[in-house]
């Protein structure tokens, strides 16, 4: 140890050379980190490579072929893809998802910002903040299964209503109005957490920038518009990809949405998740691996897709303050 | 820190109150789920909000026993435990180290974790089906704790290396000094200041393993082996073929959540400020 540190006299330090030597890996501590390098990181490498990017690749690679998971694989090359296409269940289930990405992103970040406003100001605002938070740590399926107690024929819901004298109450569970229950149930349960994340951003905010706004003479709206939104602007460009990912992910809510699960949800309100699934898992038909696979790839190009443009239009200067 | 305006306008207080209503309907609905498990079936379809009188503890032991709800619950404590503390062991060293040594390499391994953030369950579920069960592994709890180390890897990683870039390198270089070698000053001088990040990332994992449901539903199926959200989708899809028992299935649903509300009473902020500052790096 001791003949290394001799290896770099102090004035180098001083210069800034040690910085310049530690790039080019000469110092002892860039030795020490170079030599410790490989058996800290392989082992979560190793992880990663077999139970995550090899599967990725094995996804591809089944997304060209015909095959039941038992039989012998059968080579499609890219029919897969334009099978999918020409299956209307497919079709229905990508505009779904796209649905739920921009209906449901829109709704959440409006909500979350209006929520931001109100709770910046706002007495008890920790704890309203938590309570928001906390539908996201809950399984999807509860909210799935607790709307298809409240809203069933004979359910509270209704109820409710025919007391107040609404006699036809819509139907809400109806294969029709499925997506749209599923969309409020997930923008309810979703705001609260881009909220807390928006907060956390606007909590950082200087208040003199407020306070010379107040000055100004904006109202509420303008110091969001001019104050809050561009210093939280990088953080919310962050969960503008958050949300795109995580909206395409969604399973269990549409799963058992309305406490449908004896059978699969009707296809009127699957995503692609949801395709996905039925296609390699089907309860009564021959597993199809290739379209399953191909389908979910399809959802992940949609994922890189939508992302890269994203953060291709809300790129804006970093702002210092 | 805040100045305090004159009296509130109209638009604000509308807003305010709307605020505390979806406060009050989140709380309402926990209690509403909580007062319905303890109710007899015919009771709830009767009158849908009521109380429990005379409360039905029976929900809960029926849930257990013949819901399957209870080895389910065992199984979920084993599978998140273990899987969380395993991702947490593998993805810290390798963050301390994608955090310190700054090449071309690290980077790009730092990209090549954060990337598969971006990739949905759904492209890995058919792959890791196949997978595990050509090397038996389906049906077991060791395989789903293996798949959720998997697909614990992008995020944890991702995250412990934003924090330790937190954490001064002072302290190595101090430890060097006193002629420790890596590894030792990762476990004696790093680990022990970096306990508050370790402890996030597992309660993050925790809480999604937990949750987990679509790679719990393809590779497990028998009683010894499912977990929770499994047990609960069976039920649901049982109980429609007998009849809806809902005291029984909202038991079911209190045991999913109740370990939730109690992480997040016990730790609300480190969760928040893990899922949020975590992200917003």
């Amino acid at each position: 140890m001791t003949t290394t540190l001799h290896d770099r006299p102090r004035t180098d330090t001083v210069r800034g050379a040690g910085r310049a030597s530690r790039r080019h890996g000469t110092g002892p501590q860039a030795r020490q980190q170079r030599r410790m390098f490989l058996p800290f990181t392989a082992p979560a490498i190793l992880a990663y490579a077999v139970l995550f990017l090899a599967p990725v690749g094995y996804a591809i690679w089944t997304s060209l072929y015909k095959w039941d998971g038992m039989g012998a694989m059968e080579w499609r090359g890219l029919k897969n893809y334009q099978l999918l296409f020409e299956d209307p269940f497919f079709r229905t289930s990508l505009v779904n998802t796209f649905k739920l990405m921009v209906i449901g992103g829109t709704l959440t970040f409006a909500i979350s910002f209006l929520l931001t406003l109100v709770l910046r100001e706002m007495k008890a605002r920790l704890f309203a903040r938590s309570v928001l938070f906390f539908p996201c740590l809950v399984n999807g399926m509860v909210f799935g299964i607790a709307a298809g107690f409240l809203f069933s024929p004979d359910g509270p819901v209704n109820q409710a209503l025919h007391f107040l004298g609404v006699t036809t109450p819509p139907k809400w569970l109806s294969t029709d109005n499925l997506l749209p229950m599923i969309l409020g149930t997930l923008v309810w349960t979703a705001t609260g957490y881009y909220t807390a994340i928006i907060m956390a951003a606007v909590d950082q905010i200087p208040p003199h920038l407020y306070e010379a706004a107040e000055l100004d003479g904006a109202n509420a709206f303008q110091r969001f518009r001019h104050v809050t939104l561009p210093c939280a602007w990088d953080v919310i460009s962050v969960c503008a990809v958050l949300w795109t990912v995580s909206s395409v992910k969604i399973f269990e809510l549409i799963l058992l949405f309305g406490g449908t699960s004896s059978s699969y949800p009707p296809a009127e309100s699957w995503n692609t998740a949801l395709y996905v699934y039925t296609q390699a898992f089907p309860q009564a038909t021959v597993p199809r691996l290739g379209m399953a696979t191909a389908a979910a790839l399809v959802s992940l190009v949609m994922v890189t897709v939508v992302t890269v443009v994203m953060r291709r239009l809300m790129r804006r200067e970093p702002l210092e303050y | 820190m805040r100045s305090e305006h004159g009296s509130p306008g109209p638009v604000r207080r509308i807003a305010t109150a709307f605020v505390w209503c979806v406060v009050a309907a989140d709380l309402l609905l926990i209690l509403w789920i909580a007062l319905t498990s303890i109710r007899g079936s015919t009771d709830i379809l009767h009158e849908a909000f009521g109380l429990p009188l005379p409360p039905h503890f029976g929900n809960y032991a029926k849930a257990f026993d013949e819901g399957g709800f209870g080895p389910a619950a065992l199984n979920s404590v084993v599978v998140s435990t273990a899987s969380s503390l395993v991702a947490v062991a593998l993805a810290a060293p390798c963050a301390y180290a994608l955090a310190r040594r700054r090449t071309r390499t690290s980077s790009a391994l730092t990209m090549t974790f954060a990337m598969g953030l971006g990739v949905p369950g759904q492209v890995l579920v058919v792959p890791l089906f196949v997978g595990m069960a050509q090397v038996d592994l389906t049906d077991s709890q060791f395989g789903l704790t293996l798949v959720y180390v998997g697909l614990a890897m992008p995020f944890t990683v991702f995250m412990l290396t934003g924090f330790f870039s937190g954490i001064p390198a002072v302290l190595e270089e101090a430890a060097a000094l006193d002629g420790a070698g890596p590894l030792r000053s990762f476990v004696q001088v790093v680990l022990p200041v970096a306990r508050g990040g370790l402890i996030t990332a597992f309660l993050l994992q925790f809480i999604s393993a937990w949750n987990e449901t679509l790679f719990a539903l393809v590779l497990t199926h028998s009683q010894e082996q499912i977990t929770l959200p499994v047990a609960l989708a069976s039920f649901v899809a049982s109980a429609q073929l007998n009849g809806l028992d809902y005291g029984t299935m909202f038991a079911g649903v209190c045991v999913i959540l109740a370990p939730m509300i109690a992480l997040f009473s016990w730790m609300g902020t480190r969760i928040i400020q893990g899922m949020t500052v975590g992200i917003g790096k």
